[in-house]
């Protein structure tokens, strides 16, 4: 039972401004996650019976009915599993676990050898080389995205003199590993539930880090042995439409973005480990002093005695904090520095310094591109050549420009 | 800054160096030591050391060792959990075509300095500010620093961060040294120690190549202060003349132990070696910004 505050509300007008302030309470008919819920009861029985819940702005209010405000914590998402130490048991055994063979000098350069025989001729192909189908840009295409590295932040000014601080990522040598088309994809595990109520479309398996193949299994290798790779540290997988797919073995650099545009970037927050109640939930704890024993960072009541007799699931105490995987919406790109493969990405990204993300094309409708961006992904040209190896936005201060006069 | 110094201690030439070149208004000798740069030195602020050659037979270029003294905001942060070479690179590559721009000169805790601001508000659009620096600290485009006077009987202190594109110049109007690493006690000192003329002339020094240190002693105003300055073992103060229990209890709060704690130090600096190779990268385009404001220079008097 929801525990709320109940108000006869037969004056409310349809059009008039309710607070919208976002809680775990969802509207049924539009999902919109609202703070004022109005109940109607839908048929006149002995027991109250309470079937819609809607939000003010889909709801007609002709008769008398009554208005929930949410007081309560979320608790839906309190029994989800968030973090595993191991890897999901479909994929493949990774790592090699070193072994002390005893291998002289000499055998160990020449297995090198032979691992730099095996790759050398199967240098990366250009993707204009293959006959990609120059599929056309429509504003539903969803793009490839790009594994790159958070490198740090730097601080960056405006043309007005506003500083601005923008986060600096590294795209690593990303090539694409495999394309599975939407048929395929949607009876995976996790296509499956991806889809479920929607239209399949592919899935695009980009891998980043090339290294010694020595470090992982052979299962693992077997991965790449399609393409003829070396071994890739890490993988992700870009939900892409049809018309961007990419071939196998194709370069992804950080000319795929335009500078000005919007992009997600989702990686793992930082891990802070196990936590109190103050840091993790922004519990205020008790006084300092003025006699406070022993109640300084503490949590203090977690539940009444009556209703439900019990802790109830959700509650907030201390325990393990960050190391969550999170989307950051929207950033905006503003620099991008070809020659080196670098994108300064405006605002700050989940993670820690040095740790891996995921950029793509935002999510966000109003962000989204309006021109065609480089379909399916930027390729170099041919002679070498970059066109401009530094680009800047428009609003930034460039550093050789000279200095700001208000 | 004074505290990367404490690799003298790992390095005898680094050490040697530094005493020549600091080594003006010291009361105690020097101690005598066969100096690495011979007279070359004298007439340039800065020469470039010429390393033996290698196997190879070609000469590799080092920067000289004061270099980390007079730029210290190349250096990164030494935190090893946010360290990453790539991001320093394009970091120092940024520093520099923003000094290709504007002269940033070489200055320390305690010169003297006037800043020329883009200010919307001012009448002229332009707010300049004339300070005695009393602090500086941040690592590549955030470094910063803090200037200090007293105007109209009211102490006014404007933190400036040096690579901000609104900054039309820097000029230091006097280039010396204090006996501390940050002059935060000027707060609580007598007025007249902070305050200097807006309208201060830039001063002409003799002897270029040696950076004075002025062994001034402040007199601090009566208790209460705004930092507990008997436990900081400030050298350029006037004796505090406090009671005895506030030396006591300062000794017993103190960390004696701490000077000889390398590994300590080691986490707070740049390895020698990286910052050779720090400075080596950014040397040779320095030398050329230098020679060329020095050729506008001479034009514009000419």
């Amino acid at each position: 039972m929801i525990k709320a505050r109940k108000i006869d509300v037969s004056f409310l007008n349809k059009e008039s401004d309710f607070p919208m302030k976002p809680s775990g309470y969802m509207c049924v008919n539009s999902e919109r996650k609202v703070w004022l819920i109005i109940r109607k009861r839908k048929r006149e029985s002995k027991k109250n019976f309470w079937v819609v819940e809607t939000c003010v702005l889909c709801t007609s209010v002709d008769q008398p009915c009554e208005l929930f405000f949410n007081h309560e914590q979320v608790r839906t998402m309190s029994r989800v599993k968030r973090r595993t130490t191991h890897p999901p048991y479909w994929h493949v055994l990774k790592n090699n676990q070193r072994q002390d063979e005893k291998i002289s000098s000499d055998n160990l350069r020449f297995v090198r050898e032979v691992i730099q025989d095996k790759y050398k001729n199967k240098s990366p192909i250009k993707g204009s080389d293959l006959d990609i189908e120059k599929k056309e840009w429509d504003p539903k295409t969803k793009r490839s995205g790009v594994i790159a590295r958070n490198i740090g932040v730097q601080h960056m000014w405006e043309k007005d003199g506003k500083k601005v601080v923008c986060t600096v990522l590294h795209v690593l040598d990303n090539h694409v590993i495999r394309y599975v088309p939407p048929e395929e994809y949607a009876k995976s595990i996790i296509g499956a539930k991806v889809f479920r109520n929607r239209k399949p479309l592919g899935c695009l398996v980009v891998g980043a880090e090339a290294a010694n193949p020595d470090r992982f299994t052979r299962q693992y290798c077997s991965l790449f042995n399609e393409v003829g790779l070396l071994p890739k540290k890490r993988l992700a997988r870009f939900i892409v439409t049809p018309n961007a797919v990419l071939p196998p073995c194709t370069p992804l650099t950080a000319g795929h973005f335009v500078v000005g545009q919007a992009v997600d970037v989702y990686g793992k927050t930082i891990d802070y480990g196990f936590q109190g109640v103050v840091k993790r939930w922004g519990f205020k704890g008790g006084p300092a002093s003025h006699g406070a024993t022993k109640f300084h960072r503490r949590g203090g009541t977690i539940g009444t005695g009556r209703d439900k007799a019990r802790v109830w699931p959700g509650q907030k105490m201390p325990g393990h904090m960050g190391s969550e995987r999170r989307f950051c919406r929207g950033l905006k790109i503003v620099r991008i520095n070809m020659k080196y493969n670098v994108i300064y990405v405006k605002g700050t990204v989940p993670g820690p310094t040095n740790s891996i993300v995921q950029i793509f094309d935002t999510v966000l409708p109003r962000r989204k591109f309006t021109e065609a961006p480089p379909h399916p992904t930027y390729f170099p040209p041919e002679d070498g050549t970059l066109p401009q190896e530094d680009i800047w936005d428009s609003s930034l201060h460039v550093f050789g420009s000279p200095s700001i006069s208000v | 800054m004074l505290r990367r110094a404490v690799l003298q201690t790992f390095r005898q030439g680094l050490a040697q160096s530094f005493f020549k070149r600091n080594a003006v208004s010291l009361s105690e000798t020097t101690v005598t030591h066969q100096p690495i740069e011979t007279s070359d030195e004298a007439d340039e602020k800065s020469v470039s050391k010429q390393k033996p050659g290698d196997e190879s037979g070609n000469t590799v270029v080092v920067a000289p060792p004061e270099f980390r003294f007079m730029y210290p905001e190349f250096l990164p942060d030494p935190a090893m959990e946010r360290r990453n070479r790539l991001k320093e690179k394009l970091e120092r590559i940024d520093m520099l075509q923003r000094r290709s721009v504007v002269e940033i000169p070489e200055f320390y805790t305690g010169s003297v300095m006037a800043v020329t601001v883009a200010d919307a508000n001012s009448p002229n659009k332009f707010a300049r500010f004339v300070g005695i620096c009393i602090q500086r600290g941040g690592s590549g485009l955030r470094a910063w620093f803090i200037l200090r006077n007293v105007v109209d009987k009211q102490g006014v202190e404007i933190l400036y961060e040096m690579y901000c594109p609104l900054i039309q110049k820097i000029e230091v109007l006097r280039l010396e040294r204090r006996l501390d690493e940050s002059l935060l006690y000027l707060r609580d000192a007598l007025p007249e120690y902070s305050t200097f003329p807006l309208d201060m002339e830039p001063e002409r020094r003799l002897n270029n190549s040696v950076v004075p240190i002025n062994p001034l002693k402040v007199k601090l105003r009566p208790r209460p202060w705004l930092e507990r300055w008997e436990r900081q073992n400030l050298q350029g103060v006037e004796d505090l003349n406090l009671p005895q229990r506030f030396y006591d209890k300062a000794e017993k709060v103190a960390k004696p132990w701490e000077k000889y704690d390398l590994m300590l130090q080691y986490r707070k600096t740049i390895p020698a070696e990286e910052q050779e190779k720090i400075f080596a990268d950014v040397h040779s385009q320095l030398q050329q910004q230098e020679f060329k404001r020095k050729i506008r220079r001479r034009r514009g008097t000419d």
